[in-house]
Order: structure tokens, then C-alpha cells, then sequence
């Protein structure tokens, strides 16, 4: 998925003061330098590793249900999904992501299979989020042209409303991306994706920012796509940023064998 | 007498009626073989239908024909099948478990369809290799799709899926057999389990997605059983749709098939109507002096219409007769013909009977001896009225 949300959902990075190269939030500025602050941003989000236990609600108008689980990430390029608790058949289950491959464990079937190219846009657990969420890691600020429109109040937050436009190179799905980021912590509030039609394809809000660190971190994360009736929340229950995490984590042999 | 008289005069002329009876015979026997050939075709690929993958009739969760949905089923099939039974007695029902998933082998994945049957009653398919399923973890795919995951009887088989709560849905399952159905496309993606083992995979419950009706019928059209059966229905969440609905192309191509074929008919007897007229308005004119001899006798006019009438009738009935049984020789001595081998793989989404047996209708000989004898009496209305006005004083002096 898009670097922020990769981040945001794999929350890196943790010191306990900030790194010494990392720009201060300009959060005095009404029309900041809108590259440099993308990056920063990106920058925050980003980081060494986490582990992380949340909970995935999903809402859609045929059922509701909620997967607790454990989540490892290394960086943009590696992370592991373990299935805590869900339904019948799914708990044990592990989701591998290496680079720009997923493989997936099944717990029931007791077997690995490899996530066809195919299937890249399908839900991923029934979620609102693809499989292609979670592979991408692209960087806004490498894919798109950024432009402040202006800044005003969100939710009750001092905000920058920034355009993103896909540069003409870039290979992204979306037509348009709207960023909504906060003034005093240079972190995003919500973000909107529209196709390239110009529709409003989902909604990603961030919310119930917590201090984890010398940063804050959202505890929430809400995505509504435009399917009526549908939505999926990502809350943490614990996040830990920049631990050790073996590389080993992240081996398809282990996956093979049903370990974490 | 007038009948006899009719008969004689065909074999005045011999060989001009001769003519005349061999160009309406080949219309009949055209009429005939085409009609007999493009219905028991039909009705080979309604049977194909009816018989194998979709039923006479099936009743869903309401909105799963417009976009089928893994949690859009049939809750309580057992009460739906007691009410079904109540509206249609001598129907026949077979519950379904429907669902779209990964299926990997080793290396290899596809996309597939699951399919939950109920092994003993189900006609969806015919066992290639392999046995029947036995109930526990075994499936049977389908040979094309075993060919694509380098699955042979004894293998084994990963299947995914989201099951009907959202949940991810995953299994490992033994290959059983094999097997070949009416669709190229179930060849192709079809793996097949007991409609228990469906139902838990799924996280289905009791629940079903189709509940295939099948009638003690050969007829196309079941609306008035679709409508029987909607009476009893809870139609707030059910949905009863017959074959025809739910493959409106098949049902209007056949439509559209007998439009076109009625066009042909009509172009075939306009020539053979047209032949008729020509004979006998030569016939009549031949004969205008014994025409005018017989009335100034005495016979009444309408006496003479008949006649000539008569003299084309004799003459259709003859061509019927020889025209059926060239019909008959041709389609029975061709015995069966095998559609898919014209048409190859599945035509929207049904594959072409492999085996049609071609014979004689009985329809088809109606609309052609309907068609026959129309026409010859047409062609011969107006030569037969001249005769009947002749006028006996010209007509003597007609040499």
C-alpha cells in the first residue's frame, strides 16, 4: 500500500528523540514547501520495524466481524500478518509479504499458497484493503506532484488540504489523491483517493493520535470505500516501533511450516 | 366421383404433374427435415439444460441471479423444498452450494468454481477418471481444470475463499476423480464436493444457493409451474426463475432460429405455390373444351371448381406423402448428429449437445402438410374459378 499507509499501519521508527536530520514540522507555515514536507512525513511514518497487535473491524452490509492480529514489519519491503483470532478456518492464518510478493498460510489446508498476480485486486480477508495494499510500496512523494490548496480546520485540527496528482510516469491506480495533514504534527488526518474518472473511490481517516516516543501515532485508522454500507477499522491494541526483528520473520521456509 | 375424376386428370398429363409433385415434395421434405433437425436440436440442449446444469426451474436467495453472492442463499432449503413439493408434486429438487475460489496444487493455482452437490442426485456431471465422491475431504474437478493444476485421482488439492461471514475460508482436500459436464467452463474451473462439506467451508450453515427444480417435462416452456411455484414462495427473500430466465440468449436464439425458419417455409411455397399455379392454369387451359362439354351437360360450376381443386389436392397429398418420406430417409438414416463438434466449446455459456437424435416430428409434419396443402390450394383457386365460369358456348369453341 501507499507509503502512508504502510506506515501508518506498521507505525516504525522510535526513538526517543527525533532523528537529528529530520526537518522541523513547518507548522507555522500557511504555504509550506510541499515536497520537502511529503517526504518528512513519509519520513516520521517510516522507520526500522514494528510489531504490532490490532484489531481489524469490518463492516459490510452482508456480515460484521472483527480479526485480531499480529503484525512484523522490516522497512517497506517486508512484513508478516498473523491471524490471532477470527473465524473458524482463519486463525493461524499468516500473510507474507515480501517485496512485491504475498504469500499467504493456510492454517485449515495447513499449506502456503502464493497470491496469483491476478488476484492482486481482491479483498484482502474480506477487508476493504487489496492484496495490492499491502505490496505496494510506493512513495507519494516519488509518484506524485503535491499542491496546497489551502489550510483551514478539520475535525477539529489546524490543517494543510494538499492535491496529489500522479506524475505521468508513475504507475498508480488513482487518479487523484486529497491529503489532509495536520499543522502541529505534520501527520495525516485523512486522506481521499479518487480514480481516474474522478470519483471518490475510499476514504482513509486517521484519528486518536497517541505520543509513542519523541512522535504521535494514530491509534485508529478508518477506511470507507464508496460501496455503500462497507468499512474497515484498524485499532491498536499495542505497538512496539523499532525493536529487533529477526530477518528470519519474514522466511517463506518458516511460513511453510506454519511459523511465526 | 369427383375425387376420381381429380385423380384421373393428374394422370392426364403425367409428366407435367409429375413436375409439380416433385417440386412440392422437396419443399415438404425441406420444410420437414429442417423443422425435425432445428427442434430435436432444441431439444436436445433444453434436455442438456434442464436436465444437467441449471433445471427446469431454481429457486435462490432474492437478488442472486442479478449478482450472485456467497451469503445470498436460501436459508431453510428443507421448508422451501416442502412448500416446493406442495405446488409441485412430481418435481424433483436438488440443493446447490455455489462459490467462486483459489484452488492450488504444488506450484500451480487457478481460479476456480466450488461447487456443493449432493453427489447421488446431481446430473451436473459425468465421472471421467477416478470414483465418485464418498463424503469426507474429497472433491472431484473437472478434466480440463485437473489437465491446468497437474491433478490426476489421488492428488491434492488447496482450495481458498471467503466464506459467507467474511471470513477467510481455506481447506485441503483429496482429488477423488474426475469428471465432464454439459459446460466447457465447468470443465475448465469446476471442482465439485458434497454439499455438506460446501456448507462448512463456506460458513454457510443449512443454507444453499440454488435449489434446482427439476420437472417430469420435455416441454420449453414451464412459466405456468414458475408461476405455481412463485404462489408459494416467500418472494420478500426468494427468488424462482425457470431455465429460460435465467438464459434468456439460449431461449431467444431459438426464438429468433424458428422466426427466421418460418421466413424460409413461406419462400419455399411461394415458389412451389407459384409452380402449382402455373400447372394448373395450363391444365385448365388444355382442357377448356371438355371443361365447357361437362358444363354444357349440366355440371354446376361449383362442381367444376372442385374438380380442379381436387386435381391440385391429389397432387399435394401425393408430394406430402413422397416429401415426408425423403424427410424420414435423410433423418433417419443420418441417425444422431453431434452438435459440439460444429460449434466448438460453449455458446453463452452452454455447451452444444453432443448427441442429438434426429426424428420425425410430428409438429413439423403438421406445419408442412398445413404449409403443403395450403399452397396447392391457393396456386389452384384461381385457374379452378375460371374453369367454374367458363362460359360452355366459348369454351366448345375452344379447340
Amino acid at each position: 500500500m501507499h507509503a502512508l499507509l504502510l506506515a501508518s499501519l506498521t507505525l516504525l521508527a522510535a526513538a526517543d528523540a527525533p532523528p537529528a536530520d529530520l526537518p522541523v514540522c513547518p507548522s507555522a507555515d500557511d504555504k509550506p514547501a510541499v515536497a520537502p514536507l511529503i517526504r518528512r512525513t513519509e519520513r516520521v511514518l517510516e522507520g526500522r520495524s514494528s510489531i504490532a497487535v490490532m484489531n481489524m473491524s469490518i463492516k459490510t452490509p452482508a456480515y460484521e466481524r472483527t480479526v485480531k492480529m499480529k503484525v512484523w514489519s522490516k522497512g517497506r519491503d517486508f512484513a508478516l500478518v498473523r491471524v490471532l483470532e477470527g473465524g473458524p478456518r482463519e486463525t493461524g492464518m499468516m500473510t507474507l509479504k515480501r517485496e512485491k510478493q504475498l504469500w499467504n498460510y493456510l492454517p485449515q489446508a495447513g499449506r502456503v499458497m502464493k497470491l496469483p498476480s491476478g488476484m492482486m485486486g481482491d479483498s484482502w480477508m474480506g477487508s476493504d484493503f487489496t492484496n495490492d495494499d499491502l505490496v505496494k510500496g510506493s512513495s507519494i512523494a516519488d509518484d506524485f506532484t503535491a499542491v496546497v490548496d489551502k489550510t483551514g480546520a478539520h475535525d477539529g485540527h489546524q490543517a494543510w488540504f494538499i492535491t496529489l496528482t500522479p506524475k505521468p510516469e508513475a504507475r498508480v491506480v488513482w487518479g487523484k489523491i486529497e491529503l489532509i495533514l495536520d499543522r502541529a504534527t505534520c501527520l495525516p488526518l485523512e486522506q481521499r483517493f479518487f480514480d481516474e474518472e474522478g470519483g471518490l473511490t475510499r476514504r482513509m481517516t486517521y484519528a486518536d493520535l497517541k505520543k509513542l516516543g519523541w512522535r504521535d501515532v494514530a491509534m485508529k485508522i478508518t477506511i470507507t470505500p464508496a460501496e455503500k454500507g462497507r468499512q474497515t477499522t484498524i485499532t491498536y491494541d499495542s505497538l512496539e516501533l523499532d525493536g529487533e526483528v529477526a530477518d528470519d520473520t519474514f522466511s517463506l521456509r518458516r511460513l511453510q511450516q506454519g511459523k511465526e | 366421383m369427383l375425387l376420381a375424376m381429380a385423380w384421373r386428370n393428374v394422370w392426364r398429363n403425367a409428366r407435367r404433374s409429375l413436375i409439380t409433385m416433385t417440386s412440392m415434395s422437396l419443399g415438404v421434405a425441406g420444410i420437414v427435415g429442417l423443422y425435425s433437425y432445428r427442434e430435436a436440436a432444441n431439444e436436445a440442449m433444453v434436455r442438456d439444460i434442464t436436465t444437467g446444469l441449471l433445471g427446469h426451474i431454481q429457486v435462490h436467495g432474492l437478488g442472486y441471479q442479478e449478482a450472485p453472492s456467497i451469503s445470498t442463499v436460501v436459508k431453510n432449503p428443507v421448508q422451501v423444498e416442502a412448500a416446493l413439493a406442495g405446488a409441485l408434486p412430481n418435481a424433483q429438487t436438488e440443493r446447490r452450494v455455489l462459490g467462486a475460489g483459489l484452488a492450488g496444487a504444488g506450484e500451480r493455482s487457478a481460479p476456480v468454481m466450488v461447487l456443493g452437490v449432493e453427489p447421488k442426485t446431481t446430473t451436473l456431471y459425468r465421472l471421467a477418471k477416478g470414483a465418485e465422491l464418498t463424503g469426507g475431504h474429497e472433491v472431484l474437478i473437472g478434466r480440463e481444470l485437473a489437465d491446468e493444476l497437474g491433478l490426476s485421482p489421488g492428488g491434492e488439492l488447496v482450495l481458498v475463499s471467503q466464506g459467507a461471514d467474511g471470513s477467510v475460508a481455506n481447506d485441503r482436500y483429496t482429488v477423488a476423480g474426475t469428471f465432464v459436464s454439459s459446460s466447457a467452463e465447468l470443465d475448465a474451473t469446476a471442482v465439485v464436493m458434497p454439499l455438506n462439506e460446501a456448507q462448512s467451508f463456506f460458513a454457510l450453515g443449512d443454507g444453499v444457493h440454488q435449489l434446482v427444480v427439476r420437472l417430469p417435462t420435455d416441454a420449453e416452456d414451464v412459466s405456468p409451474q414458475v408461476t405455481a411455484l412463485r404462489a408459494a414462495l416467500d418472494l420478500k427473500t426468494l427468488e424462482a426463475l425457470s431455465w429460460s430466465e435465467m438464459l434468456p440468449q439460449v431461449k431467444s436464439t431459438m426464438d429468433t432460429k424458428r422466426r427466421n425458419q418460418g421466413v424460409m417455409d413461406f419462400v419455399i411455397f411461394l415458389i412451389v405455390g407459384l409452380g402449382v399455379f402455373n400447372a394448373m392454369t395450363m391444365s385448365v387451359f388444355e382442357r377448356t373444351h371438355e371443361l365447357g362439354v361437362l358444363s354444357a351437360l349440366g355440371t354446376r360450376p361449383g362442381r367444376l371448381l372442385g374438380l380442379v381443386l381436387f386435381e391440385a389436392l391429389w397432387q399435394a397429398t401425393l408430394a406430402f406423402a413422397v416429401g415426408v418420406a425423403i424427410a424420414a430417409l435423410g433423418l433417419y438414416g443420418t441417425g444422431t448428429t453431434d452438435l459440439s463438434a460444429m460449434m466448438k466449446g460453449d455458446v453463452m455459456g452452454v455447451r452444444m449437445p453432443s448427441e442429438v437424435h434426429l426424428v420425425l416430428l410430428p409438429a413439423a409434419l403438421r406445419s408442412a402438410a398445413f404449409t403443403a396443402f395450403l399452397t396447392a390450394a391457393l396456386g389452384a383457386v384461381i385457374p379452378a374459378l375460371r374453369a367454374a365460369r367458363l362460359r360452355p358456348v366459348e369454351a366448345l369453341r375452344h379447340t
